[in-house]
């Protein structure tokens, strides 16, 4: 009887903590990022604290120095609210003005520090340019690069 | 102890017939798919990684529903034959579902610029091939057939649950991963793939053949399963004379 109550006892703290772990873990996963409304709304929350935002790269916005790697662009949900965006590295390949970007770093003032940039992509395929048709040749671009 | 024999000729039949078939056709399909397919516009090259990644995740769902529907029908019926299917199907099962996440995260590095990230729909898509690893490692530490085929059922019913939280995830929660492309609804109302048709066609075709290559791979495994255990009876029989 005795090692019966050890076991429930054990048992329970055991569920109990993988409760709680697992009940922080969705919270963070279910708010995988951000949107710039909801910062822009309470800004002093985000501040300097690791966070990602998902959003659009605003039109227009983007600066990109290919020597210095220094990128900056601003996201937008509706090209009113928008916040800029501060990032050093490679930009990626998919990476576009209108383009779904999620970018985890910190609010510092009004900037955001981005040291991950990730690149969103549509459930949308597409076939539109004639360029890429000629497969020949749009593989041989391939084994170039 | 069971008439088995009976049924087995049949499925032998069956896994001769869709060997051939279901092998050729994927190579066939993947011939199709670098020669005859356009490229697609936004990702390029790297589209054509969807051909293998979603077609594996269309077994894994079917498989594991294999998996659901033939565990009820143990806990139903006792019969040890559904068992059989349920673990069969769940080891193809856990192979194709590692290959959706190998396949997601090749995929997920050119155009994300990640290979992973904990959003919903990665995350329990990781969490199936958990619990599936999990379902192998009870059936391993169980000691006697009956119990082991009652607890696997249990888990693999509670374990399939999961499925319905992937495929709903990209609409639940902010993700990562994009929406659902081939039942996306539209501003009608109804459900159209947000797809060109040279590109769909393709991919239905490939589907097709995937599943009939986990055919295949669940009536030899099937067969497997049976001939161990009418070798292991005629063993216990041998050593009771």
């Amino acid at each position: 009887m005795k090692t019966t109550y050890k076991f429930l006892i054990g048992g329970l703290i055991i569920f109990a903590v993988l409760a709680a772990i697992s009940f922080q873990g969705i919270q963070e996963m279910t708010v995988f990022f951000h949107t710039p409304a909801e910062i822009l709304k309470t800004p002093d929350e985000f501040q300097d604290k690791t966070i990602r935002i998902g959003a659009l790269v605003q039109a227009g916005s983007v600066k990109w120095d290919a020597k210095t790697l220094e990128l900056s662009f601003n996201v937008t949900e509706d090209s009113q609210q928008f916040i800029p965006v501060s990032y050093q590295g490679v930009k990626p390949d998919m990476f576009r003005e209108g383009q779904g970007v999620v970018v985890e770093g910190k609010m510092q003032g009004e900037i955001f520090q981005a040291q991950q940039l990730l690149v969103k992509h549509s459930e949308e395929y597409k076939i539109e340019s004639k360029e890429h048709q000629d497969k020949k040749e749009y593989y041989k671009t391939l084994s170039d690069s | 102890m069971r008439e088995n024999k009976k049924e087995t000729p049949l499925m032998m039949r069956w896994t001769k017939i869709l060997e051939p078939i279901s092998i050729i056709s994927l190579l066939g399909c993947g011939i199709w798919i670098f020669m005859g397919t356009p490229i697609e516009t936004e990702m390029g090259f790297s589209q054509k990684i969807m051909y293998l990644h979603v077609p594996t995740v269309i077994v894994t769902y079917l498989a594991f529903f294999v998996v659901f529907a033939f565990s009820i029908a143990y806990l139903w019926k006792r019969d040890m034959m559904f068992d059989q299917v349920a673990k069969s199907s769940a080891e193809v099962g856990l192979i194709f579902c590692g290959l959706v996440l190998v396949t997601g995260a090749i995929w997920g590095k050119p155009t994300w610029g990640t290979y992973w990230v904990w959003d919903a729909r990665l995350t329990t898509t990781l969490l199936l091939f958990l619990i599936f690893a999990g379902y192998f490692l009870l059936r391993a530490f169980a000691t006697d057939r009956e119990r082991e085929a009652r607890l696997a059922s249990v888990l693999g019913i509670i374990g399939f649950l999961d499925i319905p939280i992937i495929h709903k995830s990209v609409e639940w929660w902010r993700t990562l991963h994009q929406p659902t492309t081939l039942l996306k609804v539209n501003e009608a109302g109804e459900a159209k793939p947000a797809m060109p048709m040279d590109l769909l066609l393709p991919l239905l075709v490939t589907m097709l053949a995937m599943l009939l290559f986990y055919g295949y791979l669940l009536f030899l495994r099937i067969q497997m399963e049976e001939r161990y255990h009418v070798l292991q009876e005629t063993i216990v029989k041998k050593e009771g004379a």
